[in-house]
């Protein structure tokens, strides 16, 4: 066990290393490189013995190679952003179907058009149908020990599914952060070696990937099961990670939720700038708000999002994504999961820090003190927060 | 390594067996029945997404082998993954075999293929050709020879050839990837199989091209699929060579070439191809094989 300081994606690699995946299929992309770069480095001076390092043509091959090693049993690690997200898209949900217990941490980068080369979080809620369970880290730290977690439930025989490891580049992934890497004593305690379940063998021929006909439904639903599955092999794994580990992780991030009237619910990074501002805002205006930060996306946690949203009476879903034509992607899942609850609070949007904008504990002020006038008046609102979009001139060119 | 000398030592034993729900008289089935002779059980077959991936039908398969079928264009980045996880839990004996159609090879594969064959991964790939994308019915790929009639390029007034567009000449491009690249057709098993034993052998990537005769698409009599296949070599549409380390090799040598109008007369994709049109295909033919001819035994990449 050792204290250093490591960005968010030396953090990942760490992760990785500690798990000694057999096969780590790789391309090149902003603001991914320095992850895959750490590992070549570590390939090259021979840390990783029992690791193949594979330079691949695209994302999508990288996806597709990760599926033809995952499928005679190896043990997987990849990385990536953006648009070598989406280029993989395809893959993602044949991963999946396939039930294959891949890992890869992916790091957050606006989506083009235009370019941008910074954080939010389109790239990784626009796989939030593709059957992966879907974690997003606050900071270096828990991107390194979810790596791990994420092994452990992968491939758990009750799962056997992909898991995303979610980071905001630049933020976290570019910035160095100290924290503690696991001896690997502790993580061979933590992780058994993976024995998988229905690979092909040697004397053993099996036919993964065919065509079916009425059983489509069932193969669909048994990939349902085993991500809900997830949710208490989650719990499980964050239990022994503490008793192993020392740090305590649960499905959902709260702060000073206790006698919170107003609540934030975020994701990512922005959480901690967030957390901030929240005790600033209790210390100097003694106003009673707290964060629930989302760390599991998917499976949703919906019973532990309820519970802890329960005793509020506003709620801010701040959004750094956007569908458009629809808003943020979390406000409806907030909304549908506390719809059913006997009391339950006004609910108000805020989109906010796409590509990269970045969101000051002053402008999560301003949210907060929306969310109290929304309360006072008793009408949720739907906002962006960084920019005016009423009578926006959707032509206009120059003068920005 | 084990020679053939002809079809009587070709080996009795079959991993691709009863119950396919592919066409009567189907090239790439036919093609992959021979090829699994060679490989064995102890083999993973990665398909492209093509006609040949409804061979399994769950829960049933004809196949005594193990199968990958991811999505169309990524066989080759399957296999790649496929192998060196393989090899890496210690497992370097079995074939890693990709199975594909020419749509997904010499189109929308392309990348992924050419990054494999750059890498030299120990896979030997089959591409069965049947000059289109087969399994949606019949379309045009840049494998289509000139003048075949496609559902997307169907002849009429204004476009009376149909294909307009010459193939792209693929071995050359997988030869140039310091391969060992080879075609090979139905009507030459000995010869197929020599080819699949010399790429297994290989420490390397090979590519195996076989003509896959379709009898739905090329919209011919099924029993003939084999005398199509021998006419296409005949003929010069598909000549049989192999290139290694970028020196071409003629395998079938004829002193002329019967006239193409042989292979396309038994084919209803080429019915109503008017003269000028068969002229220039057998032009280009032509000029192929004159070009394979002087580079015999040459560096031809």
């Amino acid at each position: 066990m050792k204290q250093t300081l490591v960005t968010g994606n030396e953090a990942a690699a760490w992760g990785a290393r500690l798990v000694q995946p057999n096969y780590i299929p790789t391309f090149p992309i902003t603001p991914q490189t320095e992850c895959i770069e750490t590992l070549a480095r570590w390939i090259s001076d021979g840390e990783l013995p029992g690791t193949y390092f594979d330079r691949m043509e695209s994302e999508h091959s990288v996806m597709s190679a990760a599926v033809g090693a995952a499928a005679v049993g190896a043990r997987v690690f990849t990385a990536t952003s953006s648009q070598g997200l989406l280029l993989m898209h395809e893959v993602l949900y044949i991963a999946a179907g396939m039930r294959l217990p891949i890992v890869m941490a992916t790091i957050s980068r606006g989506l083009s058009a235009p370019v941008t080369l910074w954080s939010d979080h389109n790239d990784f809620l626009d796989q939030r149908d593709s059957g992966w369970l879907m974690f997003h880290a606050e900071n270096n730290q828990e991107v390194l020990d979810l790596v791990l977690q994420a092994y452990r439930i992968a491939e758990d025989s009750r799962v056997l599914l992909p898991v995303m490891v979610n980071m905001d580049g630049y933020v976290l992934s570019f910035t160095d952060e100290p924290i503690t890497i696991p001896s690997p004593e502790m993580v061979k305690e933590f992780l058994p070696k993976y024995t998988p379940k229905h690979t092909i063998a040697k004397d053993r021929p099996v036919t993964v990937g065919p065509p079916v006909l009425d059983e489509y439904t069932i193969f669909r639903a048994q990939n349902h099961v085993a991500a809900r599955n997830a949710l208490e092999v989650m719990e499980e794994v964050m239990d022994d990670f503490d008793r192993i580990f020392g740090r305590r992780y649960h499905l959902v991030d709260e702060f000073m939720l206790d006698d919170a009237e107003l609540v934030l619910v975020t994701q990512g990074s922005m959480s901690t700038t967030a957390k901030a501002a929240i005790m600033e805002m209790r210390d100097e205006e003694g106003i009673k708000v707290g964060l629930l930060r989302l760390r599991v996306i998917r499976p949703w946690p919906a019973k532990a999002i309820a519970e802890a949203l329960k005793n509020a009476k506003a709620v801010a879903v701040i959004d750094r994504n956007l569908a458009p034509g629809r808003g943020g992607i979390m406000f409806p899942e907030i909304v549908e999961t506390l719809y059913n609850l006997d009391r339950r609070p006004l609910v108000s949007s805020f989109v906010v820090g796409l590509g990269g904008n970045p969101q000051t504990e002053h402008k999560v002020k301003e949210i907060t003190r929306k969310l109290m006038d929304d309360l006072e008046t008793g009408r949720p609102r739907v906002e962006w927060n960084d920019v005016d979009v009423n009578d926006m001139d959707v032509n206009d060119m120059e003068g920005l | 390594m084990q020679e053939f000398k002809s079809i009587r030592d070709l080996p009795e034993q079959d991993y691709f067996t009863g119950g396919s729900s592919a066409c009567a008289g189907c090239g790439p089935s036919m093609g992959l029945k021979l090829a699994l002779k060679v490989l064995g059980p102890e083999t993973i077959i990665i398909n492209a997404s093509g006609c040949m991936t409804l061979l399994p039908l769950y829960p049933n398969t004809p196949l005594k082998a193990s199968w990958i079928h991811n999505a169309i264009e990524n066989a080759s980045s399957t296999a790649a993954g496929a192998r060196h996880g393989l090899d890496m839990l210690g497992n370097r004996d079995m074939n890693v075999v990709c199975y594909a159609g020419d749509g997904a090879t010499y189109d929308i594969g392309i990348a992924s293929l050419s990054g494999a064959a750059a890498k030299n991964e120990r896979i030997i790939y089959i591409c069965y050709n049947n000059q289109s994308f087969g399994n949606t019915g019949f379309q045009w790929s840049t494998a289509t020879p000139y003048g075949s009639e496609t559902k997307t390029t169907p002849r009429g007034k204004d476009n009376p050839i149909g294909t307009t567009v010459v193939n792209k000449n693929m071995l050359k491009i997988m030869g140039a990837h310091r391969v060992y690249a080879a075609t090979a057709s139905l009507a030459y098993p000995v010869d197929f199989l020599n080819k699949l034993n010399r790429a297994k052998e290989r420490d390397g990537f090979s590519y195996i091209e076989l003509l896959g005769a379709c009898t739905a698409g090329w919209n011919y009599d099924p029993r003939l699929t084999v005398r199509i296949s021998k006419l296409a070599v005949r003929c010069g549409m598909w000549p049989l060579y192999e290139i290694e380390n970028g020196v071409l090799t003629l395998n079938k040598d004829f002193s002329e070439l019967k006239p193409i109008d042989e292979f396309l007369k038994l084919q209803g994709r080429y019915r109503a191809l008017p003269q000028d049109g068969v002229d220039r295909l057998q032009s280009l033919i032509s000029e192929h094989w004159t070009e394979l001819k002087e580079y015999n035994g040459l560096r031809y990449v």
